[in-house]
């Protein structure tokens, strides 16, 4: 009876072995994360007939982020002055809207709102296509010859790249004009709301809120594909619809992290 | 159930050989079966003994380990990998939980492959969806979002979905899953419906031994991953296998009566 028992045991694969599976796991998702990516483009030429489902994903993904990431943004810009000033009362004030406004266009902004729109937007829809998959829809639509990766992750895709720079520039707005008020009302800052700005234009560039777009499209893309791409590969019930949603916030955050710092390193080299 | 039948224009369907097998347990091993154009066929079976496997298979959406899916004279991985505009027929499934979409209406579920291949206007898939919403007797439910209609009607709204594609073969999967007495006596109708007035080759898995007598011109018993028996309605009540046996004592059905 014992040595049976020993024997049913799973063998313990080791430290090595789970470190091979982890890399080989993280390689699959990645693989995955890819293939769709492709697919769902190709399937833009053909997505003419579904503006009605890209307006909704686009109300979704950015109008309702709207009030959120105005809270967001106009919070951390008040902080950044706010901790800046005080640093910066010994040497000089004058820099207070550059570093708000390269902070806020470079870095703060793309990254804050992709952030934003992975964790409330792309939860959404890794649970949704999550349901969809455990509950036969996505089959449904096989069956029917109807693409899924057309019908569900292409509209989202598109949405969500169109709409995060969107959200970016009125991220950056929201956080200067926050920046501003704190400028403004804060009797241990000398520098003037008008010296402020005058400052922030000398050394903001039209390359820098170049930059910020460019990762607010790419964030855009990862905060759409990744999830959409845990929702379609969910196996089992409502569990396998949680540690989906909750890998899919997991892995955007890692990769726009991660294509953040390539953005940036490849922006440095590029001027 | 006699049947008057108008139209035969359903597609014939062979398996053969055909096993599957999921994390090292084989469900399938080794189906045998021939499905003639026209017919229904009832897939009899315990729970988990791979008849809606078996269903996935027939319609693509999985690939068999082994053996040979033929539908239509054409082996299945080939008719899905066709362009929709080119396949010779259709093939349409009803699935146990209905699987509508629940962001769309029920005239959006229904008419959603007419609209997604963009071949009529919109009039006429307005009008397509409203004829077979007739069929199944939910016309007015139009615009109306599946979490506001009952099990019963989800399940009919999924069938006329099928119907919307005018397909050549219907596969059902558990067709009257937690349906009672009633809605099953329904549903059985409207697939009885559907084999007399459109001629499709329908296959639908059941538990439920008195709708596949009431309703199927053959019945396959399900075993142990093979087609056990092939029997004919009248042939099933003589049966001297074992699980036959058993499901026709657990559906006080042993001395040959009964209906839906």
């Amino acid at each position: 009876m014992a040595s049976e028992a020993v024997g049913a045991r799973p063998r313990d694969p080791g430290i090595l072995g789970r470190l091979g599976g982890g890399i080989l796991d993280t390689l699959q998702i990645l693989g995955e994360v890819a293939t769709l990516l492709v697919a769902a483009v190709r399937a833009v030429p053909r997505s003419r007939p579904d503006r009605q489902r890209l307006v909704a994903q686009l109300v979704r993904i950015g109008t309702d982020t709207l009030p959120i990431g105005a809270l967001l943004s106009l919070f951390v810009g008040m902080v950044l002055v706010v901790q800046s000033a005080d640093q910066l009362r010994e040497v000089s004030q004058e820099v207070l809207g550059p570093i708000v406004g390269l902070a806020m266009t470079k870095e703060l902004g793309p990254v804050m709102m992709a952030f934003l729109l992975a964790g409330r937007a792309g939860s959404a829809m890794a649970a949704e296509l999550g349901s969809m998959t455990i509950y036969d829809e996505v089959n449904a639509l096989r069956t029917l010859d109807v693409d899924p990766v057309r019908f569900l992750v292409t509209p989202r895709l598109i949405a969500s790249a169109l709409a995060l720079p969107m959200l970016v520039l009125y991220s950056d707005f929201i956080g200067v004009v926050g920046g501003a008020a704190i400028v403004g009302i804060d009797p241990g800052i000398t520098l003037s709301v008008r010296g402020y700005f005058e400052r922030m234009l000398e050394w903001v560039d039209f390359s820098d809120i170049v930059v910020g777009l460019v990762k607010g499209f790419v964030f855009g893309v990862i905060a759409s594909i990744v999830p959409c791409a845990f929702g379609l590969r969910t196996r089992g019930g409502a569990e396998g619809v949680a540690s989906s949603t909750t890998s899919a916030v997991v892995w955007s955050f890692i990769l726009i992290l991660v294509f953040d710092f390539l953005i940036v390193r490849l922006s440095f080299t590029l001027t | 159930m006699t049947a008057t039948r108008h139209v035969e224009r359903g597609v014939r369907v062979e398996l053969s050989g055909v096993r599957k097998r999921y994390d090292g347990h084989e469900v399938l091993r080794g189906v045998d079966l021939v499905v003639e154009p026209g017919s229904l066929v009832a897939i009899l079976g315990q729970s988990g003994t791979g008849k809606s496997v078996a269903l996935r298979q027939i319609v693509g959406l999985e690939r068999p380990d082994a053996g040979r899916i033929v539908v239509g004279g054409v082996p299945i991985e080939r008719y899905v990998a066709m362009p929709p505009g080119e396949k010779p027929f259709r093939i349409a499934m009803v699935f146990q939980n209905a699987a509508l979409l629940a962001s769309l209406t029920v005239a959006e579920n229904v008419g959603l492959r007419l609209r997604e291949h963009g071949t009529l206007p919109p009039r006429e898939i307005r009008e397509a969806t409203r004829r077979v919403l007739e069929q199944v007797e939910l016309a007015g439910t139009e615009d109306k979002y599946p979490t506001e209609l009952s099990g019963g009607m989800r399940k009919r709204v999924a069938i006329a979905r099928a119907l919307a594609v005018d397909p050549e073969l219907i596969l059902y999967d558990e067709p009257t899953a937690d349906l009672d007495p009633i809605l099953t006596e329904q549903i059985g109708s409207l697939i009885a419906r559907i084999r007399d007035t459109r001629g499709a080759t329908q296959m639908f898995v059941t538990h439920n031994v008195p709708l596949a007598r009431a309703v199927a011109d053959r019945i396959a018993v399900l075993d142990q991953g093979r087609i056990a028996e092939y029997l004919t309605p009248e042939e099933l009540p003589a049966s001297r296998y074992p699980l036959t046996q058993e499901f026709l004592r657990a559906a006080g059905l042993e001395h040959g009566s009964g209906g839906v």
